[in-house]
């Protein structure tokens, strides 16, 4: 039984992966701030605490490879948050690999590989080589009449931060407030958010005396550029009084007494006053702020989340698809009951299905918007790769992200993040043009990637757009021509857009030579074939010298669906609703062929049209009636738009889709199947599939044989 | 015949190797005019046929899907599979379905279950070459159990492929 141990591995991993992604975070935000020319100090003490905790974890589930380089990348960080070390560029692009890198060592690790990293040892010894040289440290602290005692128990960190906020020639002041045993830790974030507004808290110590048993006492040393008086006004109330430690008389400093070294992880009980109660002055009233609310929720939130296997979800999503089915169950029977005369009782019946029906739909909702997460994620990682890329292809990348906090399947998010990586890489390589190029042209020399996201119904929308040089028509053109793809007749009658997409037929690139981060035009088939598997579809807009615009419109979730029953050939299909625009009745007269292809048209706009029944060779089943009229089911992706020929409509239904099995993973056009009740299963139809099908490149190649 | 029989997972059948001397269990089961067997250790479960769902576009071999009690199942055509000609599905007709590696349950079509035979190393010709033809792919050996003719089937390569 090893159950339990896999399981608390696999929570090491999940979690050894969330500390490398807000590393991650941490370190893009560093390095915005090196580029403004700040540092805050929070965001490499965040970075550390994250490497910290990794290297525990690490430790405790004998990932050693984990452990070591957490270890060094330790001292880089303590290095630079005790300002021994230096936040230089060279540096911060060393922290990077190292995510890199812990990304390959975690998947080492996972599945229980022993093949070197070479990286892994490579960048140990970087950091190595980095070391750590002290800066000469002055006794700046002398000026303040600070009591030995407090200065004796801070820790290396804060004492760093205390002599910078010196140095930077910060007021110190000591906040005292008494708490009441019972909140303390809300309270304390209260006032710490409250002090932070201005300026740094560098610690809090209890003093040790309180004024009863259930209260106690803790001064915060404050750096702050604010007077005293501005302290007193915002943060004194009954139980809060402010105290600037005062400045020495140059006489009196003491001699330099560094304090002694210690390890931070301890700190020892109750200690007497922080400093002389001196010139303690409290202030009668002072208006109360609103703490931030958000601090104190994120405080709570950390404690009240629970980390879910996604398959656990997809078993309780089937169970409740199973539900549905059962849901419609009672509901043909209440009608059966009703019909056969028990008006009453079939009445009773509708209305508890009805009310089980809401229930349902609640806890359907619910499970739903639990495997939502922020695109955000996604993002993250594709930030760190703009940097990176940029940086080694000597481009300066400006990355623009809205709409971070659009939600998404966590599934979908996990198949996202290669597909988007390709194409932000392409962006830079392909895209963006050098420095010199671009002043040339006039535009600013740092090239702009803009990530948008958003909620377009049920769909999400995820834009990349680069402000490059755009796509090159005739390169590609050539490229399409030399690989067959295109017959030298046709390229005078290709759409604007159809020569954009042709970049998606597999071997096709417009670059002569590959590069290492684009490769040899692999890529955007591969993106193509990737978002078309999660039900998307992708739309690209390029001009010259302005830009290129890649639009991915995906389905929210693939859980659950409505879908809209639809007969053809005597059997029943299912078609996403997300997908479909409307539905009009087919009119055989209003079909014409057009370059070989069926087209109706719809509101004076062509319209192409597929017949299912054609394209999936069916036929009728005997026995079956004939239909009388058909419906065009009009389908709309992206900017694409086609209708389904189809028998009948055959109402709209909830359904689960459930994936095809391996000996059916090669047959197209379906995204899975569905149990319709009464035991019947029905096959999903995949809209993106089937357009995708139509208006591939088969059919420039159609075209082209049938003109030649 | 009952409806839906459970077959047991035998241990035994499991860790035994092909060549070890215990006897061991085969599901055998009609198929037009002769006996066929598999073994039962990887059957979970035989089921008279669901409505089966067609599936446009599919192997030729494979009839469509179903669903049993929630799962969904590919149904494969035995006959079709082992060229056997075509025959229309009987009241005696069943679905095995295999235990296979998770992501797909695969399901075999037989015109008739028969039983469990146990077949000692002494009735087992464990040769896949005794049948020459497109068979052999399909064929682990034959079993002659009291006298009886059956064809042992690879199911991993029924179902494999």
């Amino acid at each position: 039984m090893t159950d339990g141990i896999d399981k608390a591995r696999e929570e090491f991993f999940s979690e050894a992966q969330e500390l490398v992604e807000s590393l991650s975070r941490n370190l893009l935000a560093l390095d915005a701030s090196l580029k403004r020319g700040t540092l805050d100090p929070s965001l490499v003490n965040e970075a550390f605490r994250a490497v910290h905790t990794l290297k525990g974890l690490a430790g405790l589930f004998g990932a050693k490879r984990v452990g070591a380089l957490s270890h060094r990348l330790e001292d880089v960080l303590d290095g630079l948050r005790l300002g021994r070390l230096a936040l230089t560029v060279e540096v911060l692009d060393l922290l990077f690999r190292a995510v890199e890198i812990y990304s390959a060592a975690l998947a080492a690790e996972r599945s229980k590989s022993d093949d070197p990293l070479p990286h892994l040892d490579d960048i140990i010894g970087e950091f190595g080589r980095i070391g750590s040289t002290a800066p000469a440290q002055k006794n700046t602290l002398a000026r303040f009449e600070l009591d030995a005692a407090m200065l004796a128990v801070l820790t290396e960190y804060e004492e760093h931060r205390l002599r910078t906020s010196v140095e930077q020639g910060l007021l110190l002041y000591r906040v005292r407030v008494d708490f009441d045993l019972a909140t303390i830790d809300k309270a304390l974030e209260d006032i710490k958010a409250r002090a932070k507004v201005h300026g740094e808290v560098i610690t809090y110590l209890p003093t040790g005396s309180a004024t009863s048993t259930d209260t106690i006492e803790l001064d915060l040393l404050l750096a702050s550029s604010s007077t005293e008086e501005e302290l007193r006004d915002s943060l004194s109330g009954e139980r809060v009084s402010v105290a600037a430690i005062p400045v020495r008389s140059p006489a009196s400093q003491p001699k330099a007494t560094a304090p002694p070294e210690r390890d931070g992880a301890s700190r020892p009980p109750p200690l007497p006053s922080l400093v002389p109660r001196r010139g303690d002055v409290v202030s009668e009233r002072a208006p109360i702020m609103e703490p931030p609310a958000e601090q104190a929720a994120a405080l709570r939130a950390v404690a009240q989340t629970v980390r879910v296997d996604i398959r656990k979800l997809d078993a309780l999503m089937n169970v409740v698809g199973e539900l549905a089915i059962v849901k419609n169950t009672l509901g043909r029977l209440a009608e059966r009951i009703r019909a056969e005369g028990h008006r009453q009782l079939g009445s009773e019946l509708h209305s508890v299905q009805r009310s089980f029906d809401r229930r349902l739909g609640e806890l359907q909702g619910g499970i739903l918007e639990v495997r939502m997460v922020p695109l955000g994620q996604v993002f993250d990682r594709l930030a760190r790769v703009v940097r990176q890329i940029g940086r080694e292809m000597d481009k300066d990348i400006r990355l623009v992200i809205t709409g971070a906090e659009t939600e998404i399947d966590k599934l979908i998010v996990e198949e996202l993040s290669d597909p988007l990586m390709h194409v932000v890489r392409n962006a830079i390589d392909h895209g963006i043009e050098h420095a010199d190029e671009r002043r040339r042209v006039g535009k600013p020399v740092a090239g702009t990637i803009a990530l948008n996201a958003f909620q377009k119904g049920n769909h999400a929308v995820i834009e990349v757009e680069d402000d490059g040089r755009g796509i090159d028509e005739r390169a590609i053109l050539r490229r399409a021509v030399a690989l067959g793809k295109v017959g030298p007749d046709d390229i005078g009658q290709l759409a604007r857009n159809e020569i954009l997409n042709l970049v998606f037929l597999p071997g096709l690139s417009t670059r002569e030579e590959a590069s290492d981060y684009s490769g040899r035009g692999v890529g955007m088939d591969v993106v193509k074939t990737n978002i078309s598997k999660l039900g998307g579809v992708i739309d690209l807009h390029s001009e010259t010298d302005i830009g290129t615009k890649l639009t991915i419109t995906l389905p929210v979730t693939l859980a659950i669906v409505s879908a809209l029953l639809v007969r053809v050939a005597g059997r029943v299909f299912a078609m996403p609703l997300t997908s479909v625009a409307e539905a009009i009745s087919l009119n055989e007269a209003e079909i014409r062929t057009l370059d070989g292809r069926e087209v109706t048209t719809l509101r004076g706009v062509t319209l192409p049209v597929c017949r299912l029944a054609k394209i999936f060779g069916l036929a009728p089943l005997p026995g079956s009636a004939p239909h009388r009229r058909g419906y065009i089911v009009v389908a709309s992706l992206g900017s694409r738009r086609l209708g389904f020929a189809v028998d009948d409509l055959h109402g709209q239904q909830d359904i689960v889709i459930k994936a095809l099995g391996k000996s059916l993973s090669r047959v197209r056009g379906f995204s899975g199947a569905t149990e319709l009740g009464d035991q019947r299963v029905a096959l999903v139809l995949d809209p993106a599939a089937l357009i995708e099908e139509m208006f591939s490149g088969e059919v420039v190649r159609e075209r082209r044989l049938s003109h030649g | 015949m009952a409806d839906a029989m459970r077959a047991p997972a035998s241990l035994a059948e499991r860790r035994a190797p092909a060549e070890s001397l215990g006897p061991r269990e085969f599901l055998s089961f009609r198929l037009d005019a002769d006996t066929y067997a598999v073994a039962l250790a990887g059957i979970r479960e035989i089921v008279s046929p669901p409505p089966v769902t067609e599936v446009p576009r599919a192997p030729p071999d494979i009839i469509g899907i179903c669903s049993v009690r929630g799962l969904l199942v590919t149904v494969i055509d035995l006959r079709r599979r082992l060229r056997l000609p075509e025959a229309p599905p009987s009241r005696l007709s069943r679905i095995l379905l295999a235990n296979t590696e998770p992501g797909e349950v695969v399901g075999l079509f037989v015109d008739e279950v028969r039983q469990v035979v146990r077949l000692g190393a002494s009735e087992l010709e464990l040769t896949a070459n005794v049948l020459g033809g497109d068979l052999a792919d399909h064929v682990l050996g034959v079993g002659r159990p009291d006298g009886d003719f059956v064809v042992l089937l690879d199911l991993n390569r029924i179902v494999g492929t």
